[in-house]
């Protein structure tokens, strides 16, 4: 009996999560990036753009652009302060999500890109790897608000530069049908 | 469904474990001081200044694990003693007897820095930004700086005739080192 009511309320979660089982939205979000374990730059700002499209319960595939501007870092030596700027750092790619629909989500993703690191003297593109957790909040119809805590690795031979992302953003529904 | 959580849990274990080579990484600036003043008197007359990173903590920590070399630069204060000029850094792999000619500094060594122009009896601080677009033999150096770490950098100018000095110079080097 147990199991019955269990597995009845999961059918009723799934089928009020997927009521719209596929859509697409356009999102923009911004918020912090912070280099880890880099000694030649500090925390910048980022921004970008993203379209998610649910292609089937609880998948959602995200084709994303984002821009950061890194901090500058700073390194004495012989009396001097010498400052080294920060990557403008350009990424695309695609995150999968692991979607659950309803006014308030909590989601795991993961994807993969090309990033572009450039400063003076450095100008170069890379494989990037990302995930991280997501919360989804909607709180009115075709609007969400999603709050993203995101690690992001520059791969570069054996090696990565690596970037904790926390970002906000807004969605808008352009599609959805049941 | 415990089968589904079996394979996603042993599939996440299995892709932290391969990207671990790479996530456990981090880049760290090495700053090798150089001595202070050089003088660089003429052509007759350049002084080398001899490099052994493994007296700095931070590449003696990640020697081994040293990947690659992200960034560089040739910091100081260059001030001109004589006529206009342009400085270059010429990089000798082995150093053995200081050399004491630009000839045979040219002869043994490589260019891997410069040319920045120094007019006469001006004083110019070279920041890292500009610095790290100066580099002309990138791969030369960071192979030495991959691999035994000791080398020797000698400053010359491309006039006939030449004189500066070199004040609270450094080389740094910013080190991707990873597991």
């Amino acid at each position: 009996m147990k199991r019955l009511f269990a597995t009845a309320l999961v059918a009723l979660a799934l089928a009020t999560s997927t009521a719209h089982a596929t859509g697409i939205e356009a999102g923009v979000f911004g918020g912090l990036s912070i280099p880890i374990v880099q000694d030649d730059q500090k925390q910048g700002t980022t921004f970008g753009l993203r379209v998610p499209v649910k292609l089937v319960p609880l998948l959602t595939v995200e084709p994303f652009f984002a821009s950061s501007a890194m901090g500058e870092a700073e390194e004495e030596i012989g009396g001097f302060t010498y400052t080294r700027e920060g990557f403008d750092v350009t990424s695309f790619g695609a995150n999968v999500l692991l979607t659950m629909g309803g006014p308030v989500s909590f989601y795991p993703f993961a994807g993969v890109g090309q990033t572009s690191l450039k400063r003076a003297g450095f100008d170069d593109s890379f494989t990037t790897f990302n995930g991280g957790l997501g919360i989804g909040i909607s709180p009115a119809p075709k609007f969400s608000i999603h709050v993203r805590g995101e690690l992001q690795a520059v791969v570069d031979g054996e090696t990565s530069r690596k970037f904790g992302n926390a970002t906000v953003g807004l969605h808008y529904a352009l599609f959805s049908a049941p | 469904m415990k089968q589904f959580r079996f394979w996603a849990s042993t599939l996440s274990l299995a892709a932290l474990m391969s990207a671990g080579c790479f996530l456990v990484s981090g880049q760290f600036t090495v700053v090798f001081n150089f001595d202070t003043p050089i003088t660089v008197s003429s052509p007759t007359a350049v002084f080398g200044q001899l490099i052994d990173l493994s007296t700095v903590d931070e590449y003696n920590d990640n020697k081994d694990k040293i990947d690659t070399v992200s960034d560089l630069a040739l910091l100081g204060q260059f001030t001109n003693t004589g006529v206009a000029t342009t400085v270059e850094v010429w990089m000798v792999a082995s150093p053995g007897a200081p050399l004491t000619t630009d000839a045979a500094v040219r002869a043994a060594g490589t260019r891997i820095w410069g040319p920045m122009t120094l007019d006469n009896g001006a004083t110019a601080t070279i920041g890292w930004d500009q610095s790290a677009q100066l580099f002309v033999g990138r791969a030369e150096l960071i192979s030495e700086i991959k691999g035994d770490g000791e080398f020797a950098l000698y400053a010359l100018g491309t006039t006939g005739t030449y004189s500066f000095t070199i004040e609270n110079g450094a080389l740094v080097a910013v080190i991707s080192a990873g597991q």
